[in-house]
């Protein structure tokens, strides 16, 4: 159980605090409502490039990292389809050192060319790493751009291509600021060893005279039903073959997320999965496998992916796939394995909630959802959650038509490297 | 009206004490250091053998043996195992370890006793399974072809094999016939031979209660001594030589920079005034080399230094992924940072927030049961006191700039060091 407090600011700066007395540390995440899908088609990784530079220096902070590692802290950022989400974990009677930061960041950075220059360059390094000196590096890509035609889910949040990154200009970079990084557009967590009333008084003091912005409503367009079957296989320099079969499911907020959620457990969490144990321990069919559901605030997909075992065909695994997944659709699962993935569910739960800052991320991302509350609501959710919700999910997502299924062929190695 | 350029204060941490574990031991003498913080209803169990590499009579025999436990054991195959910890929502977690078999469990408290049977086999009677065997071989030769196929993976293997020797347990690196040399006898005898009552150490943390002890004790209390602890290990290491190797990789854009020397393991005197100058050097985000190369030149996207410290011996590395256009740049800066350190003192207001942001994480270190027990763990198994916590913070908090350029005159000079470069 997480008990918070929540409250608003004028400006419309929701500010949401949970005490925890057991940690001397303090935990301050803010988050904006932004992410790579609010990029346009000819623009995409900006908000993500948008992130590096909010640690260049604001209007009355020339740097942002001195501060808090001089508050014995430390800090960090994310950016994801949906958001994009900072935060500092620090001493908590150095919070003070976080709001002054956080708070001159979201008044207004101070541009620097010099910042925008260094930072491009920083990101392209980080596409490279990431995405082409990797190998199925550029497996986001390409899977996006299978699964959604129309959403813009389908570029990644890296970006569709570095000279999107390199094109940045301050232009854009002003605009892209005043427009989104308001207070009206933002959620403020801070968790551990501090007092609601004291977050209070310093939220109204850093952040009660930053003036709204407009803020424009989101009119993403949505993704058409997927009606047949995708497929695109690249013969690529990969070490080893590797299949990707990926669902369209539904979005966070709707009930069957959980259902989702639980089927992939019932798949690939943990050494008793069926997956698992199945196609990789007993039939031998797999060196890897795993399944994953996106989280995100439009409508997902559900992801299988995994690597045939020396020898196997792309066929043959594929098949091993379906054939656990028609299982799946077809049979109610028994009393025993549902109380197994209940039991999970719990457990995860719980060591979840063990630190300030996770909690921090949590609460931000449920009142993104449109309900903070729901973090405590969870586990009930899943405790309800009945075989027959299972098959019937099962039955919506693991249909070929619904499926969107990417390959990598490993091409036969010219020089082979020793060592 | 607020003045924004005015930073708030900025108030010492004034307490830094590691929360001393209570020590039992179990009938047939395992000391059990129990970290009681009871914040949530979980718990965790580690585990501790000294059965590592340098245990070893066969190259990998340590990770196949640890790997393996739980994969069959007494009367249980693999599959009633994994169910067995999955329906209790629990997870084990053997993490790969060059001088010890560290085996992390965790529960909710609550499922303890359901599950506590099933560890106990996996720990004490592994019947290790031909056919398990086999396929462990071949999932692990798949999963090398992959990590080799990754220019850090193939820099970070070159250069610790370069300073500790091939033949070294900490320098050598696992090939496809390594994996094909293992024998089902082999992972019994290293399991007979060290895994026992006498080479065993346990750190449990969170709920625990009397209760706890009792179990422990009646599933693992007798568990025989059957010999001596593992001896100290003697770490020798050839001659330094300082080796550049710079290795083509097919299609690579960027270029894997690692370049690093021997070191020392955290018994040595000058630990805590390296632990500083790594710090300073490469070890957080202020840090000199990613404030010159990464926000400075933007040549890459991280560059850090570490120090990686086992039982009986260190490295020191710095390592980056660089657009290969700039490889000799960044190669020419990392010296550059490292000759400046020996030339001129550290200033007073870059060492004072080195030292703020270090008593932050020796803070966090000791925030809740898992990180406090994660320190009496390293401390114990590195045959330290636990009250070194509390000296290396007042040496983290005493050092001098004085001391930290004489350090960097003695373990920076780039003529010591070894260089390894995969890519294009």
């Amino acid at each position: 159980m997480i008990n918070f407090s929540r409250f608003e600011l004028a400006n419309g700066l929701r500010v949401l605090v949970h005490e925890d007395d057991s940690t001397p540390m303090a935990a301050v995440n803010v988050l904006y409502d932004v992410g790579a899908r609010d990029e346009l088609p000819d623009k995409t990784g900006f908000a993500h490039l948008f992130e590096h530079l909010m640690f260049g220096g604001s209007l009355n902070v020339p740097d942002f990292d001195d501060p808090i590692q001089l508050a014995g802290g430390e800090n960090n950022a994310f950016t994801n389809n949906d958001m994009t989400n900072f935060y500092d974990t620090l001493p908590a009677q150095n919070i003070e050192t976080a709001f002054w930061l956080e708070s001159d960041r979201m008044l207004s950075l101070n541009f620097s060319r010099k910042v925008l220059n260094v930072q491009r360059k920083v990101v392209v390094e980080e596409f490279k790493e990431t995405c082409l000196n990797e190998p199925y590096g550029d497996m986001m890509h390409l899977l996006s751009d299978l699964i959604y035609k129309q959403h813009p889910y389908r570029w990644p949040t890296i970006g569709l291509e570095t000279s999107h990154i390199e094109g940045a200009t301050m232009k854009d970079v002003r605009q892209f600021f005043f427009k989104y990084y308001r207070p009206n557009n933002a959620i403020l967590v801070v968790t551990g060893n501090v007092k609601t009333e004291d977050i209070r008084l310093l939220a109204e003091k850093w952040f009660g005279d930053i003036p709204r912005g407009e803020v424009p409503p989101r009119q993403l367009p949505a993704e058409p039903e997927q009606t047949e079957f995708r497929q695109f296989t690249k013969e690529a320099n990969v070490p080893v073959d590797s299949i990707y079969l990926a669902f369209r499911m539904a979005a966070r907020s709707d009930p069957d997320f959980y259902v989702a959620d639980l089927l992939s457990d019932i798949l690939c969490t943990g050494p008793s999965s069926r997956l698992f144990r199945h196609l990789l321990k007993e039939r031998q069919l797999f060196s890897s496998i795993d399944c994953y559901v996106s989280s995100y605030l439009d409508p997902g997909f559900f992801l299988i992916e995994g690597k045939p075992a020396a020898g196997v065909s792309l066929e043959t695994a594929t098949a091993a796939i379906w054939e656990e997944l028609e299982k799946l659709k077809r049979e109610l699962i028994e009393a025993t394995e549902l109380q197994k993935i209940k039991n999970k569910a719990e457990s995860n739960l719980i060591f979840s909630e063990m630190s300030a800052l996770n909690k921090a991320i949590n609460l931000a991302f449920f009142e993104l959802l449109g309900d903070a509350d729901l973090i405590n609501k969870e586990s009930e959710i899943y405790q309800k959650i009945s075989a027959e919700d299972l098959q019937r999910v099962a039955n919506q997502l693991f249909r070929l038509e619904n499926c969107s299924q990417l390959n990598y062929v490993a091409r036969p190695a010219v020089s082979p490297s020793d060592n | 009206m607020l003045d924004r350029t005015q930073a708030p204060p900025i108030y010492q941490i004034d307490r830094l004490r590691l929360p001393q574990p209570l020590l039992h031991h179990l009938d047939n003498g395992i000391p059990v250091y129990d970290t009681r913080i009871n914040t949530q209803d979980v718990l965790k169990i580690e585990f501790v053998f000294q059965a590592g590499r340098p245990q070893e009579t066969k190259k990998l025999v340590a990770r196949a043996t640890a790997g393996l436990l739980k994969d069959g054991a007494g009367a249980l195959d693999g599959a009633a195992i994994a169910e067995a910890l999955d329906f209790y929502g629990s997870t084990l977690n053997i993490p790969s370890n060059m001088d010890s078999v560290n085996i992390l469990f965790y529960c909710l408290t609550k499922h303890l006793p359901a599950v506590l049977p099933v560890l106990a086999e996996i720990i004490l009677s592994p019947t290790f399974p031909q056919h398990e065997l086999d396929t462990y071989i071949l999932r692990n030769q798949q999963n090398l072809k992959i990590d080799l196929s990754k220019p850090d993976v193939l820099a970070y293997r070159n250069i610790t094999e370069i300073i500790f020797g091939e033949s070294h347990p900490y320098g050598y690196n696992s090939f496809p016939e390594h994996y094909a040399a293992l024998k089902r006898e082999d992972l019994l005898e290293h399991h007979q031979k060290w895994y026992h009552a006498g080479n065993c150490k346990m750190f449990i943390c969170g709920k625990t209660d009397a209760n706890t002890l009792e179990l422990l004790n009646k599933y693992f209390g007798n568990m025989p001594v059957t010999a001596a602890p593992a001896p100290p290990f003697i770490s020798a290491v050839p001659e330094a030589k300082q080796v550049k190797l710079h290795l083509p990789h097919q299609d690579a854009i960027q270029t894997a920079v690692y370049i690093g020397r021997r070191m020392f393991s955290r018994n040595h005197p000058d630990f805590s005034g390296m632990y500083v100058l790594n710090t300073i050097l490469g070890g957080y985000f202020g840090s000199r080399l990613m404030a010159n190369i990464r926000e400075e030149k933007g040549y890459t996207y991280n560059i850090m230094s570490m120090l990686d410290n086992m039982q009986s011996d260190g490295i020191f590395y710095v390592g980056t992924e660089v657009g290969n256009e700039f490889t000799q740049r960044t190669i020419e800066e990392i010296y550059k940072e490292m000759t400046l350190l020996q030339k001129e003192p550290v200033e007073a207001e870059e060492l004072d927030m080195v030292r703020n942001y270090l008593m932050g994480g020796f803070l966090t270190m000791i925030d809740g049961p898992f990180n406090v027990s994660e320190v009496v763990r390293t401390l114990i198994t590195e045959s330290l006191p636990l009250d070194f916590f509390e000296h290396w913070v007042s040496a983290v908090a005493n050092v001098t700039p004085d001391e930290l350029q004489a350090l960097a005159q003695k373990y920076l000079d780039p003529a010591d060091m070894c260089e390894v470069a995969v890519g294009g």
